[in-house]
C-alpha cells in the first residue's frame, strides 16, 4: 500500500517536474510596471526580471485585473533574415546567420495594437519565435549556448515591405516604434529547439512551422552572435519568420501561437 | 568715468559673445581605479560630475588631472544612428542604391570604443576601412520632432570612426556585423557643446598623411533634418548619438596603422590599429 501511494506520488511529482515550464509576465498596474510569475489566474509579484534573479515580494495580483505587457525588458533585439527554408523562396541559403537589430522600444505588448503609420500602404506580418538571453555572453562555444537561454516567448515582427524595399537598410521597416508585438508570457523550461510556431490572420492560418526547420537554432545563434557582440540578460533573439507573408489591414487581428507560449494576439489600428 | 565709442564696442562685444561662451563646455568620461565618472575639461583639470552633462550632472567638487585618468568615449548612449551616403562626395557602389531621406541604420551601443582604444582588426576579414564623421549627442527626449525645432534636441559635438568591416558587408544581407560588431566605432575624445554643428570642419589623417576632409554644411541630410526625420520613427533619448555618414572615400586600415579625425572645437580622435586573435 505504501509503495503504492509512493509509486503515485513519484509519479505525480514527475509529472510536475515534467511541467516545470516556469511562466513569467510584465504588468502594468496603477501605473507601475511590475515583473511577476503567473500561477493558474494569479501572478505572483517578483522584484526584478526573473533572469535576473527577481525573488517573489510575497503580492499577488489577478491576472484579470493587470494589463499584460512585453514579458521582455531587452537592451539589445537581434532579429534574423530568411532563417527558415520555406522563407527563403529560390535563394540559396545563407552560410551564416543574416543578422541585424531593431532598437527596444520598437516593442509593443500582447494587450497593445499595432499600428499601422499613415504613410504605410504594405504592413505585413512575421510570426516568429523569440527566445530571451539569461546570462551575460561573449564568444559562447557551440556546446554551451544552451546554458545562455532564459526562455521562450512569442513575437510578430511586423515589417514595412515597401519601406524595406526602397530604404538602403532594414531599420525603418523593421524597427519603427511599435513595429514589434512580443508576448503573452514569457516560460523557461522549454525545448526551444523543438517548438510548433504558427500565425493566423483574422482566425485563418497563414504560416505555420517548427523550430527545429530553422536553418541555424537558437544555440547556433547565441554562438555566431556572441563571437561579434556581446550579449546582456534580458536580450533578445528572434527566429526569422517562414513560409510568406502578406499585407495586414487595419482592423485585422494577427496571432501568433508559439507552442507552450500560448497565444499572442495583435489588433491592427490605423494611426494618423 | 567717461564712455567713448570703444567702450561701447567692447561691451557690444561681450553681450554677443557672451552666449556662445556660456554653452560651451568641454565634457569628458573617464576612468580612474574602475570607477567611470563624467567630468567637465577646464584647462588642464577634470571637473568631476554627479551625472552625464544632457542628464543635468552636477560639479561634485572633486577634481582630477586628465593625465591620470584613462579617457572613455564621451557618450553613453542607448540607440546609435548612422547614415548610409549622406555626402555628395561620397559614392555608393554601383550595387547599393540611394533615397532622397536619409540612409538611416542602427549599430549596438556596445560597439563604441573611446580616445585611448586601439581598433582591433577582425582576424577573419581581410578589409577594414575608415570612416571618418562628425556625431551628434541628442541632448532630450526627441518624437516627432520638426526641422525648426531640431536644433533643441542637440546637446553636442564629438568625432567618430565608423570603422566597416567591407567583406563583411559584401557578404552579408544587412550592414549589421560589417558596421556594428563590438569595438568597431571609435569615440572621442571630447563631447562639446555649442559649436554650429553645420559648418564644422573635419580633417582625417592616415599615419600623419591627410585622407577625408570636408565640412558639415555639405552633408545632403544636416543633423536638423535628421533628428526630424528619425523622430519621426524613434523615440530619441538623452545621450543617444547620430552619426554624419562619412567624406569622400575609405581606404583600408592595415594592423600598425594610425588614423586620426580632428574636428574643429572637438579635438583629435586618434587610434591605432591592432591585430585581433
Amino acid at each position: 500500500m505504501i509503495k503504492i501511494v509512493s509509486a503515485g506520488l513519484l509519479a505525480a511529482l514527475m509529472i510536475v517536474g515534467n511541467a516545470t515550464a516556469q511562466t513569467y509576465v510584465r504588468y502594468e498596474q496603477n501605473g507601475m510596471a511590475s515583473w511577476g510569475e503567473l500561477k493558474g489566474d494569479t501572478i505572483e509579484q517578483l522584484s526584478g526580471a526573473p533572469y535576473l534573479e527577481g525573488k517573489s515580494t510575497g503580492k499577488s495580483v489577478k491576472r484579470a485585473d493587470v494589463k499584460l505587457l512585453a514579458p521582455v525588458e531587452p537592451k539589445l533585439v537581434f532579429m534574423t533574415a530568411l532563417n527558415f527554408k520555406s522563407h527563403i523562396g529560390d535563394r540559396e541559403p545563407a552560410k551564416y546567420p543574416g543578422l541585424f537589430t531593431v532598437p527596444a522600444h520598437s516593442i509593443i505588448g500582447p494587450e497593445d495594437n499595432i499600428v499601422r503609420p499613415a504613410e504605410s500602404k504594405n504592413l505585413h506580418y512575421e510570426a516568429e519565435m523569440v527566445v530571451v538571453v539569461g546570462k551575460h555572453a561573449k564568444n559562447v562555444p557551440l556546446e554551451k549556448a544552451g546554458d545562455y537561454i532564459f526562455g521562450v516567448t512569442a513575437g510578430n515582427d511586423v515589417s514595412e515591405r515597401d519601406w524595406q524595399r526602397n530604404d538602403i537598410q532594414w531599420l525603418r521597416a523593421k524597427g519603427t516604434d511599435g513595429f514589434n508585438a512580443v508576448g503573452p508570457v514569457l516560460v523557461k523550461g522549454l525545448d526551444y529547439t523543438n517548438l510548433e510556431i504558427e500565425g493566423r490572420l483574422n482566425g485563418e492560418r497563414v504560416q505555420g512551422q517548427n523550430s527545429s526547420d530553422m536553418l541555424f537554432d537558437m544555440n547556433y545563434m547565441v554562438y555566431y552572435i556572441s563571437k561579434y557582440f556581446t550579449l546582456e540578460p534580458g536580450d533578445l533573439i528572434w527566429s526569422g519568420t517562414m513560409g510568406s507573408t502578406k499585407k495586414m489591414e487595419p482592423g485585422d487581428v494577427y496571432e501568433v501561437d508559439v507552442e507552450g507560449v500560448g497565444v499572442l494576439r495583435n489588433k491592427v489600428e490605423q494611426g494618423k | 568715468m567717461k564712455y567713448n565709442y570703444k567702450h561701447f564696442l567692447s561691451l557690444a562685444m561681450m553681450v554677443l559673445l557672451l552666449p556662445s561662451f556660456a554653452s560651451a563646455g568641454t565634457y569628458v568620461r573617464y576612468e580612474q581605479g574602475g570607477k567611470i565618472s563624467w567630468g567637465e575639461l577646464k584647462g588642464d583639470l577634470i571637473l568631476e560630475l554627479s551625472d552625464a552633462p544632457y542628464l543635468g550632472g552636477r560639479e561634485t567638487g572633486n577634481t582630477v588631472k586628465p593625465s591620470i585618468v584613462r579617457m572613455l568615449a564621451p557618450v553613453d548612449p542607448k540607440d546609435v544612428y548612422m547614415t548610409a551616403f549622406n555626402y555628395k562626395d561620397h559614392i555608393p557602389p554601383a550595387n547599393i542604391k540611394t533615397t532622397p531621406y536619409p540612409g538611416v541604420f542602427m549599430v549596438p551601443a556596445g560597439t563604441l570604443i573611446g580616445p585611448e582604444d586601439n581598433i582591433v582588426h577582425p582576424s577573419d576579414s581581410a578589409n577594414i576601412g575608415y570612416e571618418a564623421e562628425t556625431v551628434i549627442v541628442i541632448g532630450k527626449r526627441a518624437k516627432d520632432v520638426s526641422v525648426e525645432d531640431a536644433s533643441d534636441y542637440i546637446f553636442g559635438v564629438t568625432a567618430g570612426n565608423d570603422v566597416s568591416v567591407r567583406d563583411w558587408i559584401d557578404a552579408d544581407i544587412q550592414w549589421f556585423r560589417g558596421k556594428g560588431a563590438a569595438g568597431l566605432n571609435a569615440v572621442g575624445p571630447v563631447l562639446q557643446t555649442g559649436l554650429d554643428y553645420k559648418n564644422l570642419t573635419l580633417t582625417a589623417r592616415l599615419n600623419g598623411e591627410v585622407r577625408q576632409r570636408g565640412n558639415t554644411s555639405n552633408m545632403i541630410h544636416n543633423f536638423d533634418e535628421m533628428v526630424s526625420y528619425i523622430s519621426k520613427y524613434f523615440v530619441l533619448n538623452p545621450g543617444d548619438i547620430i552619426w554624419s555618414g562619412t567624406i569622400g572615400t575609405s581606404e583600408k586600415l592595415n594592423v600598425g596603422d594610425t588614423y586620426e579625425i580632428e574636428i574643429e572645437g572637438v579635438g583629435i580622435l586618434k587610434n591605432e590599429i591592432v591585430q585581433g586573435e
